[in-house]
């Protein structure tokens, strides 16, 4: 048993508490200085590689990539880490890294905004666009629109893919009909048929990603767009624009539910494999989804172009693209990680069942796995329409180059709202696209200035 | 060595147990500093650092400081969806006030009286404000949506609504301010009833009894008695959900995004939109900036109020 005096000094008391502390804060901080020169430059030996990247619809993709990533890496020296965030959160991230001069090497953007705006925190990847280019053909238009900033002529990133926007439908239910969805005109009135027989069709009116691009795409084939080829002159105030409004304001009224008012870029997805939709404008993620699910359903769901309208047929499809920050510690080594991933663009294609499209011309060749022959769908070649996704397809900008401006129009919903004010007699078709010509010079002119 | 022996030997005079550490005016500031420096670092500095970007030219596509005066504020104010955004954001806070407030009063009451499993009760009642707001609301994204609404399921069970009129809770312009609107109130009613039940605890037992056997009621002796003596309670509830409600960005960016039509559109998430998403900092710290008169106004009245009451 200890005595009263060896337990009054064993106490803790605050003063010695403080003491210590000190002292074994004191010899941690010293140890460390001393011995940072030799860890640093044991570190320094070791190379490493950040990359940043979203959560990919296609679950298995991710997989591959990380296990791509890593053997690279082991191959290479390089320890690799890869990092998955939801894609909504990106934007973010990247305005935060980019304040901080500090993150990852490699910075994955996906959707509206990223290359563009970030310019000058970015490494010119010219070169390496250029070697892709000679390796594997000409990047496609979309490409460009995508990466490279046709006034300065940097690339500021390289052009990773696009997700195509085909109409995914319910050929059971159109066949009931006798009709084919391929123009928009169709869409509206084999809509109404089918809103009849309780299945209307739908797409999205609501403050998500899917409606910004839906609804540009039936812009573009109606010859309307929010600015004209040099991207400076806003030009949404006209008849074509006006024409796309009264359509979208019928295809509500007669071949839509409210519904589509609150969507969220999930919702058309499940709307679909609720098995009441009878066609949604989406990626064949949703398409994937239901095979897993709903297998029988799944092979009822066919896959065509999206619609033509009266001058073309084009969709927006959403841009993907790698940058590398100018404060990124290992740049060489991101570029060698970026050009031996393009070298294997079949492997990513086939790990992303399809979903993810090339945008150089000859990174995957014709017949296309997968899509020309894809065992999982019946009957296989159900998918072979999207190997020309290529020719109908571009992105935020569209006649003109993507920029900082068309980006922000797209963040704001402003197409959208201007859809949504006239499908819900919020406004008159023509007070609809006024307002949309308002707020988008309003931006266009501010960006101009920058 | 014996006690006595140990008694008896001369001793060295004790050393003072007081400290420099001792000392109030050393101890005062230096439990203190953290706090200023908190607020300095992470509330001050970016304050300052928003008025300057709110008068610059700064966006991520070019960081310029050029000074642009209220060019930016001036711009902000020729939109439309800024002027909605601005009318939504005082419908929002406001009717969330209200509505939190009021139910809180209502369970604070309701917590007051002896029931069995009351204190299990008082433990869930803060479930929601302990609740990380990002789950709170993906749930009631789940409850509000247009096919799996559970709302919409029970009022069709209940033969309330018919099937095929279903509200749209986050797709009508009304209904989605009323969802956003309630899940807010939702989340600020355990602060209401933490708040009313300590206000309720403070009110002097006799005061009340002495007002029952004057014949108060229950209305006299709540609207008369109870409330203007918590009255500078609430006042301090008010100040900290105005100012939790009015800087909000999360409950209605994972609602809505502000749709449709902007009808939900509130300063946080159009100045995330604006100054993060669309890297325009400067426009997006101009809207931020129109927080400021806002809530310096409604906690200068408020606090007035306060020391009114007081004196």
């Amino acid at each position: 048993m200890r005595s009263e005096r060896e337990i009054s000094t064993s106490a803790v008391t605050r003063r010695g508490f403080l003491k210590r502390v000190g002292a074994t804060a004191g010899t941690a901080a010293l140890a460390s200085a001393v011995s940072l020169p030799f860890v640093s430059t044991a570190l320094a030996q070791v190379k490493t590689l950040k990359i940043l990247q979203w959560s990919h619809f296609v679950p298995q993709y991710d997989k591959w990539f990380d296990g791509f990533a890593a053997e690279w890496g082991k191959k290479n020296g390089v320890t690799v880490t890869v990092d998955h965030i939801p894609h909504l959160e990106l934007p973010a991230r990247a305005a935060a890294e980019v304040s901080a001069g500090a993150g990852h090497d490699i910075f994955a953007f996906n959707g509206s905004g990223g290359p563009h705006l970030y310019e000058k925190h970015v490494a010119d990847l010219g070169s390496l666009v250029s070697e892709v280019e000679k390796k594997h053909g000409k990047v496609h238009q979309i490409g460009r629109q995508i990466a490279y900033n046709e006034d300065t002529k940097v690339w500021s990133a390289l052009p990773a893919y696009y997700i195509s926007f085909p109409g995914l439908y319910r050929k059971d239910l159109w066949d009931e009909i006798g009709m084919k969805p391929d123009t928009w005109e169709d869409i509206h009135v084999g809509g109404a048929k089918l809103k009849a027989k309780g299945a209307p069709i739908g797409i999205a009116l609501g403050h998500s990603v899917d409606p910004n691009l839906s609804y540009r795409s039936m812009l573009w084939s109606y010859g309307a767009s929010e600015c004209d080829q040099t991207g400076k002159r806003v030009t949404i105030n006209s008849k074509e624009t006006l024409e796309v409004v009264k359509l979208v304001r019928a295809i509500y009224k007669d071949a839509m539910e409210p519904e589509v008012l609150s969507w969220d870029d999930a919702s058309n997805n499940r709307y679909l494999a609720s098995g009441r939709g009878s066609w949604i404008h989406n990626p064949i993620s949703a398409y994937r989804s239901i095979q897993k699910a709903t297998p029988e359903l799944a092979d009822k769901i066919y896959v065509w172009k999206t619609p033509a309208g009266p001058i073309r047929r084009l969709a927006c499809g959403a841009p993907n693209s790698y940058v590398v920050w100018r404060f990124a510690r290992n740049k060489d080594t991101a570029i060698e990680f970026l050009r031996y991933w393009t070298d294997n663009w079949v492997a990513a294609f086939e790990a992303s069942t399809g979903y993810n499209h090339p945008l150089f011309e000859n990174l995957v060749p014709k017949p296309m796995p997968i899509l020309s022959n894809d065992p999982t769908s019946h009957p296989a070649d159900k998918l072979q329409v999207l190997e020309t996704a290529d020719e109908w397809h571009a992105t935020y900008g569209y006649p003109g180059p993507a920029g900082p401006a068309s980006d922000e129009v797209a963040d704001n919903f402003i197409v959208v709202d201007m859809m949504a004010k006239a499908a819900t007699d919020k406004a008159t078709p023509e007070e609809a696209v006024a307002w949309a010509q308002k707020e988008i010079e309003l931006i266009y002119k501010k960006w101009s200035a920058a | 060595m014996s006690a006595i022996a140990e008694a008896a030997a001369p001793r060295r005079p004790p050393r003072s147990r007081f400290t420099t550490f001792d000392r109030l005016e050393v101890l005062g500031p230096l439990f203190i500093i953290p706090a200023i420096l908190y607020v300095v670092v992470l509330v001050g500095l970016p304050f300052l650092l928003a008025l300057y970007y709110s008068v610059s030219a700064y966006s991520i596509f070019n960081p310029s400081w050029t000074f642009v005066g209220l060019k930016n504020f001036r711009e902000v104010i020729d939109s439309e969806i800024f002027r909605r955004t601005l009318a939504n954001t005082l419908i929002f806070t406001i009717s969330a006030q209200i509505i939190g407030l009021l139910l809180g009063k209502i369970g604070a009451m309701l917590l007051m009286q002896e029931f069995p499993g009351r204190r299990l009760a008082r433990a869930l009642i803060v479930l929601p404000w302990a609740v990380p707001v990002s789950l709170a609301t993906l749930a009631w994204v789940w409850m509000f949506d247009s096919l799996y609404s559970v709302i919409n399921w029970t009022l069709v069970a209940a033969g309330l609504i018919d099937p095929a009129h279903r509200p749209q809770w986050l797709g009508q312009e009304d209904l989605a301010m009323i969802a956003v609107v309630t899940v807010h109130a939702w989340r600020l009613f355990p602060f209401g009833v933490v708040i009313f039940l300590a206000g309720f605890t403070s009110v002097p037992q006799d005061v009340l009894d002495a007002a029952t056997i004057d014949g108060a009621g229950f209305w006299r002796r709540n609207y008369q008695i109870i409330l203007p003596i918590i009255a500078p309670i609430i006042m301090i509830a008010l100040i900290f959900g105005t100012v939790f409600t009015f800087t909000d960005l999360s409950v209605v960016y994972l609602l809505t995004k502000g749709g449709p039509i902007n009808s939900t559109q509130v300063l946080g998430t159009l100045a995330f939109q604006v100054g993060i998403l669309s890297g325009d900092v400067a426009h997006g710290a101009a809207i931020c900036l129109f927080l400021f008169p806002f809530l310096l106004v409604a906690v200068i009245l408020l606090l007035r109020s306060l020391r009114r009451r007081e004196i």
